[in-house]
């Protein structure tokens, strides 16, 4: 199979400083890839470069052999991509419902959404998502108030709703117990049936168990790509990246 | 949860109950003069639903809305003044005041009363989509979007103010005549001016209430919480601002044309800071994110304004500014959050009743 998502040469510089630097990298359908990497490694500003928050100095983003490189935001998740982020990012003065019916974007044309009330398929789509997100009890309680890990819950169930091809899911269990991270990690690995992860985290555990690839980002370049395996196993991983988190811990 | 206030049955019969009193006054009404005075608070009133429509359920304050409304004014005021025109007496006198010799281009369009009505409409809601669709591409919001929208209305006294040969300057236009629509002529003093201002309040309440519960609606209120999460959703957040402003817009020019066939007058006051800033006042005292509690607020400020406004004179002014901050201080939206808490804990009260609904709904989510 070829790469849904391809990133070739991809750089970016903010002013005098070099963010991303000859980044390449390719993501198979239908696989978890994780991108981990060093704080300010640039994985995050890969995210938003896929996404068209921010856009290139130079390279090129090709998703499903479409060039997207430095479209808005909103074509981009037309195109497929969803996006989850980093801080989890909720419509904090709306219900649970209304998060997830907002995020059904299948129709996004603003004058026939004056007169559409009730969007095909919401119905069946919310049902399933609400359930699998574990907030059926929780839908008219606005999210500002839900609880952290309730938080990223609702997030991951909004990019769901987006039926995305490809999920970018930046830091997904942060602040997540033990037993949610056990479900997000069943979630995820239930998702690669219908659709591709790319997913950044720190969590070494957590990515031995659900990733098939592994991306290491440093100072914005490609360090090393393969499974866990080797990853671990590689010095220059354990020298820059690795290393550091042991030390630390 | 379970407040009566968020029932949206409940919340279609309340504007049911409010239309069917305002709807009533003019079988009650004898005096003329002021059943013409009632008459123009349905205009408040419509401005304060725009408002409310584009700021509370938008995120988008708009401080000029004074444009959209006065170039409605004008253009129906326009359409007016070349009713009274004759063959013989093509020009209207001001211009031969100012020694024009020939109707500005401009004007033509107001020759045909149906031209003259689509056109001060028109003119209003396409500048809107223009300047908005700018803007918005651009990602111009919050503070700096307002402080455009005061800008331009600026802009548009001071044009209006200096081409007196056009506009008829600081005199504004005096149409001598009221509003004909074929051989019927719009008395301002009549029922029917005021179920005229009533019927397109009503209709333009409506379409807003239902806009709100579209998936328009959700949408720009999710704009209005968090519009860089919006973009991610796949949303075109710059087409939804620019039609909510839009829509807004073309209310309050409805609203200038109506306030002209009222009174027969309009003027560069009608584009003035305060008129404009008046109107966000009744938005906000009355409850930005509810069309209902906006149109209360209108009625509340300008009523005062009439009654209380002639007894205390300048003090008004003083006495509305201090409401004014106890209402920002303690009840940041509005009066409708007195409705809101109230109703809240009358539903906690009522549950034989309300609740019965209520269980419904939540039956419905669980299953």
């Amino acid at each position: 199979m070829s790469g849904l998502l391809e990133i070739q040469h991809l750089s970016k510089s903010f002013d005098t400083v070099q963010v991303i630097n000859d980044f390449s990298m390719e993501v198979t359908e239908g696989t978890i890839c994780c991108l981990v990497g060093p704080n300010g490694a640039g994985k995050t500003t890969t995210i938003d470069l896929i996404t068209g928050r921010v856009k290139p100095t130079s390279g090129k983003i090709l998703f499903a052999g479409n060039d997207i490189t430095g479209q808005d935001e909103h074509v981009t998740a037309r195109a497929g991509i969803g996006r989850k982020f980093q801080v989890p990012a909720v419509l904090r003065d709306m219900t649970v419902r209304q998060n997830l019916e907002v995020a059904y974007s299948r129709q996004t044309n603003p004058f026939t959404n004056l007169f559409t009330f009730h969007p095909s398929g919401l119905k069946q789509k919310f049902d399933e998502i609400a359930t699998l997100a574990g907030l059926t009890h929780r839908l008219e309680e606005f999210a500002g108030n839900l609880s952290h890990g309730e938080t990223q819950w609702l997030e991951i169930g909004m990019v769901l709703m987006q039926e995305p091809r490809l999920l970018l899911m930046d830091e997904p269990i942060a602040g997540m117990t033990e037993a949610e991270i056990e479900k997000t990690t069943s979630i995820f690995k239930d998702l690669r049936k219908s659709a591709t992860l790319v997913v950044v985290e720190h969590d070494m555990g957590f990515v031995r168990e659900i990733a098939d690839v592994v991306t290491v980002m440093h100072m914005g370049s490609l360090l090393a790509q393969g499974d866990i395996a080797a990853i671990e196993a590689d010095a220059r991983v354990r020298d820059v990246y690795l290393g550091e988190e042991e030390e630390a811990a | 949860m379970g407040n009566i206030y968020h029932d949206k049955k409940l919340q279609w019969l309340a504007y049911a109950v409010f239309f069917a009193a305002i709807g009533i006054v003019p079988l009650f009404v004898g005096d003329a003069f002021l059943l013409n005075q009632l008459a123009t608070y349905g205009i408040y009133a419509m401005l304060a639903l725009s408002i409310s429509l584009c700021w509370g359920f938008g995120g988008i304050l708009n401080l000029g809305q004074g444009i959209s409304f006065g170039l409605g004014a004008y253009g129906m005021a326009m359409t007016m003044q070349m009713q009274t025109q004759t063959d013989s007496n093509p020009i209207p006198p001001f211009m031969l005041n100012n020694s024009l010799e020939h109707l500005p281009w401009f004007w033509e369009p107001f020759s045909s009363t149906a031209g003259g009505l689509i056109f001060a409409v028109a003119v209003p809601t396409f500048f809107c989509a223009v300047f908005g669709s700018i803007m918005f591409r651009a990602r111009v919001s919050g503070v700096f979007f307002t402080i455009m929208t005061l800008a331009m209305l600026s802009a548009f006294y001071t044009i209006i103010l200096d081409q007196q040969a056009y506009t008829g300057g600081a005199n504004g236009l005096t149409p001598p005549a009221s509003l004909q629509i074929g051989s019927f002529e719009i008395d301002p003093y009549s029922a029917t001016a005021y179920w005229i201002v009533f019927a397109l309040l009503c209709v333009a309440t409506v379409l807003a209430k239902l806009l709100t519960q579209s998936s328009f609606g959700l949408v720009t209120q999710a704009i209005r919480d968090d519009a860089e999460r919006v973009r991610f959703l796949g949303y075109n957040v710059a087409g939804y601002e620019t039609a909510i402003y839009t829509i807004s817009g073309m209310i309050a020019a409805i609203a200038g044309c109506c306030w002209v066939m009222l009174v027969q007058y309009v003027s560069p006051a009608q584009l003035d800071v305060s008129l404009s800033l008046s109107m966000v006042i009744w938005a906000a005292i009355g409850g930005r994110n509810s069309l209902l509690w906006a149109m209360i607020g209108a009625f509340l400020i300008q009523g005062g304004q009439s009654y209380l406004g002639d007894q205390f004179l300048s003090t008004w002014l003083l006495l509305l500014g201090g409401f004014f901050i106890v209402v920002v201080r303690f009840l940041p939206n509005g009066l409708a959050s007195l409705a809101e808490a109230g109703l809240g804990w009358l539903s906690a009260r009522l549950p034989s009743k309300s609740g019965r609904a209520i269980e419904s709904v939540t039956a419905e989510e669980g299953a």
